[in-house]
């Protein structure tokens, strides 16, 4: 066989490949699959790997939300993120000493529970004279025009990160303004209820219906929401402008959203949509490779074991055999388990040496009917080496099955990468579909409900398996023609 | 090659992959045993110098002491086995491996520290709950896919394999979790966790198991019923277009008799071994599935020795899976040699 013929054959055979419809279908899928996968930095965070498991990083956003589109499909409506930079707010001076920034937030109606939590950051302060360092009161103006004092004179500095829903000063501050308008009493600090504080949500009841006489803690736990505008006040008191100077440049403030872009936050408010897009690379990379590589080696060593014959085909085959009766998957986790940190690499390299065993056992068979042909025997009598021989002449025929192969093994090798993951045996330094799972599973975001921590990933495994298997079939039926007839 | 000779071979072909795997385990946990090993042996060391040491350094003065702590340091050493070089170490491992002494764990599981206990208490679950899964799957599978064989290209045909092929691409314990998320937590139908319910006994308790194993059971066959479907059509069409086929449907035979009569009869050795295979392939993905559901069988307790770091449980787990796995693989080829008996001669004619 000249690779002449080779090319006229993978030409009839591209024009036959036309025809399958599901073929096709996967063509276009994988396409648009690389596409994605590639353009991973540009979609969404460049560089997400070496974020992902810095919780800073993720700290402006919500913890555990749905995507925003959810909000089309249900009545209780969550709001989404808020993002005010200083054009976006409205700053005043009454005074020398005095800087007045305010914000203002809108709670629409139709919407359940205000925002999440309320982030303010990005303060630049130089301070020269120590003894007047600035302080910032924050208030909260709601639509009925009752003001909640969140935090005063509290000291401010570079750096600084005022984390409303977070920080329990604020929420205490919060309790205490709470207990005096709906019962009139005025209590101190220290008669807050400490796992109130902490363990509830504290900024819901912030932005729900407050009046006299109305009991505190059936607010906080069943709060009713209060629709309007809210004005978010920082006074910032600077009592030696001179001497310190604080520049706003850069200063951001967050409503933190009940829902968040495409697919929402998992438990450290990182975005799944990143994750996901950026986790199509992985599992395309390890499963094409896997296959790929799996394949080559399952084809040359059926072939050679083929060509070869007698004693050494059959030492080849035991070798072979011990490989496939090994039990993989228990196998792999130990060897996942006990090395400890994993790469990438590693796990391909693993999924390789557990996954050659079939492919070569089927070219060793249809190796051994080239083999008999006339045409090998000319070419030995010519004195063309056993090397060449195996190259030239019986590998080329099996191209196109090989092609089949690689693609119908692609899911399962897809599969075992991410069952890896899942176990937490992965390459930590890369984020995986698998990983997504397994942090959904080992915070059982299952139990909860958090259906869109759970789904998609799941889907990504799916398509990419289905592209493939897709493909793989229609390559399928058009090498194995008595399948055809079906 | 007659049937005994090729039954032995298949035999002896899986005890060396027996020994050849139990060597690996052995040789993987050699290093991680002997660092909890040490750690042990150096706990045990420092309680003997609280107790007979102080005692000996009270009445025999200090160089007796040390001349005692230098032998009772041997002495435990001898008993963890750390004074012997490593390929000692993971060869006396495999040999006890091998005879079924998997030692003990450091946490009592199922309450007991015994290795062989905990996974005898363990595999009777898996096994009920795969095994009623892979039966159920077996039956819907081959009665769907003889239907489409049958009706070779019709809607239901081509429903069936885009069906097949979409439930090939997903991981089975993903689909539990969506069901976990549909069933459990929005329809409320089925428990959130699998674990029995250690307080009930008697018929009580049969319930409970039961109701615990539906969802899991449903997921199973969810995921696998499909591809079973496909294949066996794809085996059946094949079949089908035989010459005796024909020559039955000549002879005027009811198609009912023709298709589970004959042609089913003629496919059986491929899905014979299909039907091994699959009760031992599901051992391997239980691992996970049982994770997912919190079912108390051996893929979830694999998973608590790996995090507890249980490296004499881990052994007797993988050992026995293996173990499980090997004697599936000979008997796939002893049902499949007894039902084509052209496998025997082929495959190792030349032996």
């Amino acid at each position: 066989m000249r690779w002449v013929d080779v090319k006229e054959g993978f030409k009839e055979f591209l024009q036959e490949f036309k025809r399958e419809k599901t073929g096709i279908l996967g063509v276009i899928l994988l396409v648009i699959l690389v596409l994605v996968a590639l353009s991973a930095p540009y979609l969404t965070i460049q560089d997400l790997p070496t974020k992902w498991r810095s919780s800073q990083y993720w700290e402006d956003n919500p913890k555990s939300v749905p995507p925003t589109w959810y909000n089309m499909f249900t009545s209780q409506k969550l709001v989404t993120q808020e993002i005010y930079h200083l054009n976006d707010l409205s700053i005043s001076h009454p005074s020398d000493t005095v800087t007045v920034i305010e914000a203002d937030y809108n709670f629409p109606e139709g919407y359940v529970g205000g925002p999440q939590g309320i982030n303010i950051r990005g303060f630049n302060v130089t301070v020269n004279s120590p003894y007047n360092t600035p302080t910032i009161d924050v208030y909260l103006l709601r639509p009925d025009g009752k003001e909640i004092p969140l935090l005063i004179g509290s000291q401010l500095s570079s750096g600084e990160v005022i984390s409303i829903g977070r920080d329990s000063k604020i929420s205490t501050n919060f309790y205490i303004w709470l207990v005096n308008v709906t019962e009139g009493r005025k209590i101190t600090m220290f008669d807050v209820p400490l796992q109130t504080i902490l363990i509830e949500d504290m900024v819901a009841p912030m932005f729900a219906r407050v009046e006299p006489g109305m009991n505190a803690s059936k607010i906080i736990k069943n709060p009713e929401p209060l629709h309007g505008t809210y004005k978010l006040i920082l006074r910032i008191n600077n009592p030696a402008p001179k001497d310190n100077q604080i520049s706003y440049d850069n200063l951001k403030v967050t409503f933190l959203g009940r829902s968040y872009g495409t697919m929402g936050t998992d438990y450290l408010g990182r975005d799944l949509w990143a994750g996901l897009i950026w986790g199509s690379r992985v599992s395309l990379t390890v499963g094409i490779l896997v296959s790929l590589i799996s394949t080559i080696i399952g084809l040359v060593y059926g072939v050679t074991s083929a060509y070869l014959g007698g004693l050494t085909d059959e030492a080849m085959m035991r070798v072979n055999e011990i490989f496939a009766t090994i039990p993989s998957l228990p196998i792999l986790i130990l060897i996942g388990a006990t090395a400890g940190h994993i790469t990438l690499t590693f796990i391909v390299l693993l999924l390789v040496i557990f996954g050659w065993m079939g492919i070569a056992r089927i070219s060793r068979s249809m190796a051994l009917q080239i083999k008999e042909q006339t045409y090998i025997e000319a070419a030995r009598a010519l004195g063309a080496g056993n090397g060449r021989i195996i190259l030239k002449h019986i590998l080329p025929q099996l191209l196109p099955y090989a092609f089949a192969v690689i693609a119908l093994s692609v899911p399962g090798a897809v599969i075992a990468e991410a069952s890896l993951s899942f176990l937490g045996i992965g390459d930590p330094t890369a984020v995986t579909w698998g990983q997504i799972l397994n942090a959904a599973q080992t915070q059982s975001a299952t139990n909860k409900g958090y259906w869109w921590w759970v789904l998609p990933p799941g889907f990504g495994i799916a398509i990419v398996g289905l592209t493939f298997v897709l493909i793989g079939t229609a390559l399928d039926k058009i090498l194995n023609p008595k399948l055809r007839k079906a | 090659m007659g049937y005994g000779r090729y039954l032995v071979f298949r035999i002896l072909n899986a005890l060396l992959v027996l020994l050849i795997v139990t060597f690996i385990i052995s040789a993987l946990f050699v290093k991680v045993a002997e660092k909890s090993n040490r750690s042990r042996m150096e706990e045990e060391l420092m309680q003997w110098e609280r107790t007979t040491g102080a005692q000996i350094k009270k009445s025999q003065g200090l160089e007796a002491f040390e001349q005692a702590k230098k032998a009772q340091k041997e002495l435990l050493e001898r008993k963890y086995e750390l004074n012997l070089p490593l390929w000692q170490k993971v060869f006396r491992k495999t040999v006890r491996t091998l005879k079924l002494d998997f030692g003990k764990t450091s946490m009592p599981i199922f309450g007991t520290n015994n290795v062989s206990d905990i996974i005898k208490v363990a595999v009777p679950r898996s096994v009920l709950l795969f095994t009623t899964a892979t039966i159920i799957t077996i039956i819907l599978g081959i009665f769907l896919g003889v239907r489409a064989a049958r009706h070779a290209g019709s809607a239901f045909d081509r429903g069936l394999s885009v069906f097949a092929l979409l439930t090939y691409s997903l991981p089975m314990w993903w689909t539990g979790m969506m069901f976990l998320l549909i069933f459990s937590y929005k329809l409320g139908w089925f428990p959130i966790s699998s674990l029995f319910d250690p307080q009930l006994t008697g018929w009580a308790h049969v319930k409970d198991v039961l109701w615990k194993l539906t969802l899991p059971v449903l997921t199973y066959v969810f995921v696998a019923f499909g591809g079973w479907a496909w294949t066996t059509r794809n085996i059946m069409i094949g079949t089908l277009q035989e010459d005796f086929i024909m020559a039955a449907k000549a002879k005027g035979l009811p198609e009912r008799k023709i298709i589970y009569g004959h042609a089913l009869r003629a496919a059986s050795p491929p899905i014979v071994t299909m039907i091994i295979f699959s009760l031992l392939g599901s051992l391997g993905g239980a691992i996970i599935s049982e994770l997912v559901f919190n079912y108390p069988g051996m893929g979830r307790l694999y998973w608590v020795a790996l995090q507890q770091n249980e490296t004499n449980l881990l052994i007797g787990l993988t050992y026995f899976f293996t173990v499980l796995y090997l004697a599936g693989v000979v008997l796939a080829d002893m049902v499949y040699g007894f039902l084509d008996p052209r496998v025997k001669v082929g495959a190792s004619a030349n032996m």
